[in-house]
């Protein structure tokens, strides 16, 4: 095949092949969720079992428009905006599937998928024909560079997902506390499972009829939820508003991701009811974040390493140096709130938050809004 | 009974003065190694960054930061007034982000000390507690064995005794109906303090590196004469504080020749990005042994631990200025790439008046029908050179100007022309030529000799941190109580295994599980 065929099939794979197979994978096992009683997840559902196939095959897709994309442009792709937030989705949903595996957390799976359609969609809005790379950037350096630090991103990604969803679990479990009554004590949710809970790492988790899992659904106001994450998402989209001319093209941009954004909190909301306990996802996010760090840190280090090679001094403040030293500085902040008496919880989560904001604030505005040496020449 | 005082009541009364500032002094200590400060300077120094990503930064982009200045960019002259005088555009040089770094070392020095004694006191000291209660979160299983309390204790040591490197893996304890056993406190803390000290180290990489490196950058056009390396050869010139101006090893660089191409289909995918940056240079060393190398992108040249960069690059055309049949001015003008066109200076202080050309040299500028056709390509494949005259006082020495750049304040302009290479062109009294274009290549030259240190500093951060976050506190006690005998009648012990984690419960769980298999698999137990 010549390159353009490779270009055009990479295209395809990519959008719709991907896009539509994590969607679909994200609706099955969410819609699996529902028919699930209470929190418990009743193994081997079809629909779960369907949406599992289908995210199987949306990863493969996505692999192979990754393998595609490369041949065609006899470079890897880590070269441009929307390949770097491609691979952050693909990191972000294969790394999360595994590690919602390996913490046995299956009804999250729905949840990452979700994830993982937005950021596809968000790469989407940056799409860039394959092409080479300036020579100067084709070195192992870059490559060990900049994998690390689209690693990085993406399991950060996860690691906001977690923290966002350990926010709405604390509102329907916040509202528990202040009633002076404890999930599981209410006579609707009276009946315990046979044999007490399946999974040994949280607390005993009830069985909740239908209409409970409404009343708990509604502990988090739909309208304050939306018009919060719209002025959160503003925090980071505003971006476009700037960058992009002209302005109607800008604010057309920053209302799709805002509503995108808004449309996907609403949905995670409708599934709130079946999340695992509030200290699950605060330990399940806490650890992605740590990860992340790590990644982040040597991907960091591996860049001031390759600057003194490249450029002739480690560290400059270059606008994408300052990003990355921001936001090393925000997750520090949460992995020592958590540490910390007074920012345990909910306040941790709030600064976890931040730091994803500040990240994806810093990734474009270094590439769009400022000119530096680590900028992506006319995207 | 009233709980044991620590402190003395304040005395009655107004207190001494020196009581005062003590107290005030101990209070801020107290504030300033609280974690929650700690957290709050995290913020602000977080925030400053903040400003420094949108803000234009003076060392990196002076020009831009100028233009701010002036209201010609940003958001206005009155706003940019207000950021200079808040240092926004030279954040990391504000006397308020090292204020920020400052504090947050003494709070972590003041966290550190104590953290640091404790670590070395649990080190060497600390055992393991005996289990009087389980809790509801511990991990529990059993295992009956065959044989007497003591045999299946034993059986449950050589299972805990496992060794990594000579250190063993669990600190032991026993006890006549149980054994105890704890790891991973010592290397959690341990990493975090290795993590939090290889700040220390960074600074210090950092600080003397600063004082003893050097730096210096040199145009050379290629085919010419280069430079010899000593203070007074660099066009700018940046020792540390501590590195000597004798320390130059005097070694000899000379441009062979360079080459640079792009992408030159306009229709090409990344068209127009370069392909190729590459010198070719001749290295005479003071015993006069010479070697060709080459300097190309992410490959350095290292000559006497001295790292040489290309840096920049640009054309050289040769003007020649004349004031009636006299040679004012004759040399290489090197010109700095902008978009399209490549500019730079003459400045001639032998004319009388002073001659200043402001040049724009066009790479590729075919001829067209009204003149030569500007493309915006950069190669030399049709040059062209803008030439303006000026005349008046170039002041030089009395204003900040750069090579490339002339002060028209006091100039007076007397006409333009273009120029091929080869021609000449009258101004007055005053003869142009433009003899022949080149190419010139920006080296820089650099010592740091902070590297290796920084790069220890990076290592000792990443092992830290990795230890920290991965390494968990767990407890393991196996309880023995004698069981019913066998069918044969001989003695048999129920040992239940009861797990505790302190942090990462999933892992220790798993580890939990293994070491229950183990010990049934050691003594032919069965699993209760």
């Amino acid at each position: 095949m010549t390159d353009a065929q490779l270009a055009d099939l990479s295209r395809v794979l990519y959008s719709p092949v991907t896009l539509a197979l994590y969607t679909a994978a994200a609706i099955a096992l969410l819609a699996a969720l529902s028919r699930t009683v209470g929190g418990e997840v009743a193994r081997g559902g079809a629909l779960r079992r369907l949406g599992r196939v289908l995210a199987a095959a949306g990863i493969a897709a996505h692999v192979a428009h990754e393998v595609v994309r490369g041949l065609a442009q006899d470079r890897l792709p880590l070269g441009n905006m929307f390949e770097v937030t491609s691979l952050m989705a693909l990191v972000g949903v294969a790394g999360g599937l595994w590690y919602l595996r390996t913490r046995r957390r299956p009804e999250l799976e729905g949840f990452v998928l979700l994830g993982g359609t937005l950021l596809l969609g968000l790469a989407l809005l940056m799409y860039a024909e394959p092409g080479p790379l300036m020579p100067i950037l084709t070195t192992w350096w870059r490559t060990f560079h900049v994998s690390l630090l689209v690693g990085g991103m993406g399991v950060f990604a996860a690691g906001f997902l977690f923290t966002a969803l350990y926010l709405l679990r604390v509102r329907i479990d916040g509202l528990d506390a202040d009633a002076g009554e404890h999930r599981g004590t209410s006579p609707a949710d009276a009946t315990v499972p046979e044999g007490g809970p399946v999974d040994g790492g949280g607390a005993a988790v009830a069985v909740r009829s239908a209409p409970d899992v409404a009343a708990l659904r509604r502990r988090i106001p739909a309208g304050r939820l939306a018009a919060g994450v719209f002025l959160g998402a503003s925090t980071v989209s505003w971006v476009w508003a700037v960058a992009l001319e002209p302005l109607s093209t800008g604010l057309a941009r920053m209302l799709t991701v805002n509503v995108a954004l808004v449309a996907a909190a609403l949905l995670a909301r409708w599934f709130a009811p079946h999340l695992p306990d509030a200290e699950v996802l605060d330990g399940i996010a806490h650890r992605t974040v740590a990860f992340g760090f790590v990644l982040w840190t040597v991907g960091t280090i591996a860049g001031a390493m390759w600057a003194e090679q490249s450029w002739g001094r480690f560290w400059g403040w270059d606008p994408k140096e300052t990003g990355a030293f921001l936001t090393w500085v925000a997750y520090a902040g949460y992995l020592h709130g958590r540490a910390t008496r007074g920012f345990r919880g909910e306040r941790a989560a709030w600064i976890g938050v931040g730091a994803f904001v500040t990240l994806m604030a810093t990734y474009l505005v270094a590439n769009y809004v400022i000119v530096g040496l680590h900028s992506y020449a006319g995207l | 009974m009233d709980p044991p005082v620590r402190r003395a009541a304040p005395p009655p009364g107004p207190r001494p003065p020196h009581r005062v500032v003590l107290d005030a002094v101990a209070m801020a200590w107290r504030t300033l190694t609280r974690m929650r400060t700690a957290l709050w300077l995290l913020f602000g120094l977080a925030l400053q960054s903040a400003v420094a990503t949108v803000v234009p930064q003076a060392p990196n982009v002076p020009g831009t930061v100028r233009a701010w200045l002036a209201g010609e960019e940003g958001p206005g002259a009155g706003v940019s007034g207000v950021l200079d005088a808040l240092g926004a555009f030279d954040v990391y040089g504000s006397t308020i982000f090292l204020a920020f770094l400052l504090l947050l070392f003494l709070s972590l020095t003041a966290c550190l000390v104590p953290r640091i004694r404790g670590w070395w006191r649990l080190v060497r000291r600390s055992q393991p507690p005996l289990l009087r209660a389980a809790a509801p979160d511990d991990v529990r299983a059993g295992v009956l064995v065959g044989g007497d309390r003591d045999a299946a204790l034993a059986a449950a040591r050589e299972v805990l005794s496992d060794r990594i490197l000579g250190v063993a893996r669990w600190r032991v304890r026993t006890a006549p109906d149980q054994v105890a056993a704890e790891t991973g406190l010592w290397s959690r803390e341990g990493g975090s303090l290795a993590f939090h000290l290889s700040f220390y180290a960074l600074l210090a990489a950092i600080v003397l590196g600063q004082l003893t490196s050097f730096e210096g950058q040199r145009g050379v056009v290629e085919g010419e004469p280069g430079f010899v390396d000593a203070a007074v050869s660099y066009w700018t010139y940046d020792p540390g504080r501590w590195f000597p101006e004798d320390a130059h090893a005097g070694w000899r660089l000379d441009l062979a020749s360079f080459e640079v191409d792009w992408i030159r289909d306009p229709l090409a995918p990344g068209a127009g990005q370069p392909t190729v940056f590459r010198s070719e240079v001749d290295v005479t060393r003071p015993d006069g042994t010479v070697e060709r190398a080459v300097v190309e992108g992410n490959r350095p040249l290292v000559v006497d631990g001295r790292k040489i960069h290309q840096l920049d690059w640009g054309y050289a055309p040769r003007v020649v200025v004349r004031q009636g049949g006299e040679v004012v001015h004759d040399g290489w003008v090197p010109t700095l790439a902008g978009t399209g066109v490549f500019s730079g200076a003459v400045k001639a202080p032998a004319a009388e008046p002073d001659v200043g050309l402001e040049l724009y040299l066009y790479p590729y500028a075919p001829d067209g029908p009204d003149g030569p056709r500007l493309t915006g390509a950069p190669w030399a494949e049709a040059p062209v050179l803008l030439a303006w005259q000026w005349r008046g006082d170039l002041q030089l020495g009395a204003t900040q100007q750069t090579i490339t750049e002339l002060d028209v304040s006091r100039l007076d302009l007397e006409g333009a022309a273009w120029l091929r290479p080869g021609d000449v062109t009258a101004f007055g009294d005053v003869e142009v030529e433009f003899v022949e274009l080149r190419r010139w290549v920006g080296f820089q030259v650099s010592r740091r000799p902070q590297v290796p240190g920084l790069l220890a500093a990076s290592a000792l951060l990443t092992l830290g941190l990795v230890t920290a976050l991965y390494a968990y506190r767990r407890r393991i006690w196996v309880l023995a109580e004698p069981a019913p005998g066998g069918p044969d009648g001989t003695p048999r012990t129920l040992l239940t295994v009861v797990g505790r984690a302190f942090q990462r419960p999933d892992a220790a769980a798993e580890e939990h599980a293994r070491l229950v298999d183990e010990l049934a698999r050691r003594t032919g137990g069965t699993r209760t």
